[in-house]
């Protein structure tokens, strides 16, 4: 393999994507199998070049792809006008979590979906999703970031809305993109003012100019307030419970997913271009408050709810709140001593349990999909003796509900256990509310386990989902279980040169 | 009197974000929600544009520049993704409420809430 593919992957792991999303309609015209095979070709040749680009950057260290340019490194002149593309270890996180999610969403969907018409354009409404979050956390730029981000949004909400016979579906996806919009307005706004103020877009050549004036802190809000609203944080929660609640099953991982894109984006933008315009301290109080609030209400509402992919949903808010907490302490103690003693632990955490966060969580919404696939209920009152039926199902479920609610020693214990020792030290009241919140997950994850799996048969399915689905969670599993395993190994090889890769040094 | 020129197209942009979000947040017809947005996008490219305007400098064109100071060049191109991007939004978002319409006969924001119950 040449030098130059290798330096070029990061653009294959957006154009992949790109290319198979215009091939799967025409090979459409040739045959069903061939659009199928074209799918899952597409899905496994951007895995390989996120693999390629993910080992480049672990064995050789990060570099920056421009667009047609021949340096590697680029010249001051060319950072004015040229799209850059950071291939560093965050990016490569990031990538690898988005990527394995979609592999398992996408082999699900084959026999999820079987019965619906136009699956073509389903194919193409995935790979767009998938090349646009894979924009989003690679671009270091904001006008490139802007564009990732419209692109995520209108593919997305296609998917939700795809099955559009089903009325929920296509007013969650109105809600959805109603509140995406709006967001990319104003985080247009607040580009033009960083844009008018500077005259560059670019995260690097930014990072040099913000002086920290008036604009910069407008902007960098508004900024901050667009993101945390599409990765679905308290206050600005509203819409993922119906989005995640209604989209097809084998959709919901992958809208999950772009959210944690956000939550990506999120902390290279606070880690780049707020670290030297705001006070530290200000922007990790309140990625605090919000990471506090996102666990409290999402949990609370959690509560109440007796269908089960809305609880679940509910779920996964209350866990990006464990993330933004993480994030906030490491951000908060930037400045000082304490982030080597503690602060440093907070962020590995953090990012740690967003490539847990989600697998887990993807693994969790497939086994509640196949339940709803399996009988055709979602109530939890209505469920109960799946298990007989369903054996590997319930394996899966149990898996994933543990690793979300941080049981020893699954993989998000792994990383709660970081989050905890490190927001301790910050102030014991986070670590208490962190624990609280987790022991109320484990609460629910049992109750669903008991009203959906435990007890007699009833007699609702006539037994397990279709094989295809089984290996799309298998695969799943498997990452959960060999982060589980080797929680040591993944903290030094991935999340350390990522937390570096946020040019962030202990 | 010049300073008054080069604010109006701000003064403009305020107006008509302030009143795209009013038809937002007041309406409840969905359609008119929708023409808000749009509305809000418009005010958005406006201050894009006017934004990158430099009083007596040259257009950006790389080629053929005089050698004096230009306008700023990325602003166009943001606004004309944004046109792009904007026609996109509100025709995916007008077709999501055609199949409203179908479904339960009303586009009003109160009556489409099927989620909550």
């Amino acid at each position: 393999m040449s030098m130059d593919l290798v330096s070029a992957s990061p653009a294959f792991v957006l154009g992949i994507p790109l290319l198979f999303a215009f091939l799967t309609p025409l090979a459409n015209r040739v045959s069903k199998d061939l659009r199928d095979a074209m799918f899952v070709i597409g899905l496994l040749l951007t895995a390989l070049f996120v693999g390629i680009m993910a080992y480049e950057v672990y064995t050789s260290g990060s570099w920056i792809y421009v667009f047609g340019s021949e340096e590697s490194r680029p010249t001051q002149t060319a950072s004015y006008f040229r799209i850059m593309f950071a291939a560093d270890g965050f990016s490569a996180l990031a990538s690898i979590t988005m990527v394995i999610t979609a592999l398992g969403a996408g082999l699900y969907s084959f026999a999820y979906m079987e019965g619906n018409t136009g699956m073509e354009k389903f194919y193409t409404l995935f790979f767009l999703t998938l090349a646009g979050v894979m924009g989003m956390v690679l671009t270091a730029d904001l006008f490139n970031l802007f564009v990732w981000f419209e692109v995520t949004s209108i593919a997305s909400c296609g998917l939700v809305a795809f099955q559009n016979y089903k009325v929920k579906s296509v007013e969650a996806a109105l809600k959805y993109m109603f509140i995406s919009v709006l967001g990319g307005l104003f985080f247009l706004v607040s580009i033009g003012l960083l844009y008018g103020e500077y005259g560059v877009l670019n995260f690097f050549l930014l990072a040099d100019a913000l002086t920290g004036g008036m604009i910069d802190k407008v902007a960098l809000s508004i900024i901050i307030v667009v993101f945390a609203m599409k990765a679905s944080s308290v206050p600005m929660h509203m819409w993922a419970p119906d989005v995640y609640a209604e989209s097809p099953g084998s959709v919901t991982p992958f809208i999950a997913i772009t959210s944690l894109g956000s939550l990506f984006v999120l902390t290279r933008i606070i880690f780049t271009l707020f670290r030297y315009s705001f006070g530290v301290a200000a922007v990790g109080h309140l990625l605090i408050i919000l990471g506090l609030l996102s666990m409290f209400v999402g949990i609370s509402m959690a509560l109440k709810q007796s269908d089960v992919k809305r609880l679940i949903a509910y779920l996964s808010v209350s866990q990006i709140g464990y993330m933004l907490m993480a994030i906030g302490v490491a951000f908060a103690t930037l400045d000082s001593a304490d982030y080597s003693s503690f602060g440093a632990m907070a962020l590995e955490g953090g990012l740690f349990h967003m490539i847990n966060d989600g697998v887990y969580k993807a693994l969790l919404f497939l086994s509640a999909a196949s339940v709803v696939y399996a009988t055709g209920i979602g109530d939890l009152n209505k469920l109960g003796g799946l298990a007989h039926k369903m054996p590997y199902t319930t394996m899966f479920f149990l898996l994933g509900g543990l690793s979300i609610a941080g049981v020893p020693p699954l993989s998000g214990f792994s990383s709660k256990l970081l989050i905890y020792q490190s927001v301790y030290l910050y102030h014991p009241i986070l670590a208490i509310i962190a624990l609280v919140v987790s022991i109320i997950t484990f609460a629910l994850i049992g109750k669903i386990f008991y009203s959906a799996f435990l007890g007699p048969d009833q007699g609702l399915t006539r037994g397990e989902v279709p094989r295809s689905m089984l290996v799309a969670m298998g695969i799943l599993t498997v990452v959960v279980i060999l982060f589980s395993l080797f929680p040591n190994y993944v903290v030094a090889e991935i999340v350390v040169p990522a937390v570096e890769g946020l040019g962030v040094v202990a | 009197m010049n300073q008054w020129v080069i604010a109006l197209p701000f003064i403009t942009v305020a107006l008509l974000i302030s009143l795209g979000l009013y038809t937002i947040l007041f309406k409840r017809n969905l359609i008119k929600m929708i023409m808000g947005l749009a509305i809000i996008q418009n005010g958005v490219n406006l201050f894009l544009v006017s934004l990158a305007y430099r009083e007596g400098y040259a257009a950006p064109i790389w080629t053929s520049a005089p050698g004096e100071d230009m306008v700023l060049p990325t602003s166009h191109a943001l606004t004309l993704t944004s046109i792009v991007i904007g026609l996109a939004t509100t025709a995916l978002m007008l077709s999501f409420v055609i199949m409203l319409k179908k479904h339960k006969g009303s586009v009003d924001s109160f009556k489409n809430r099927r989620c909550r119950e």
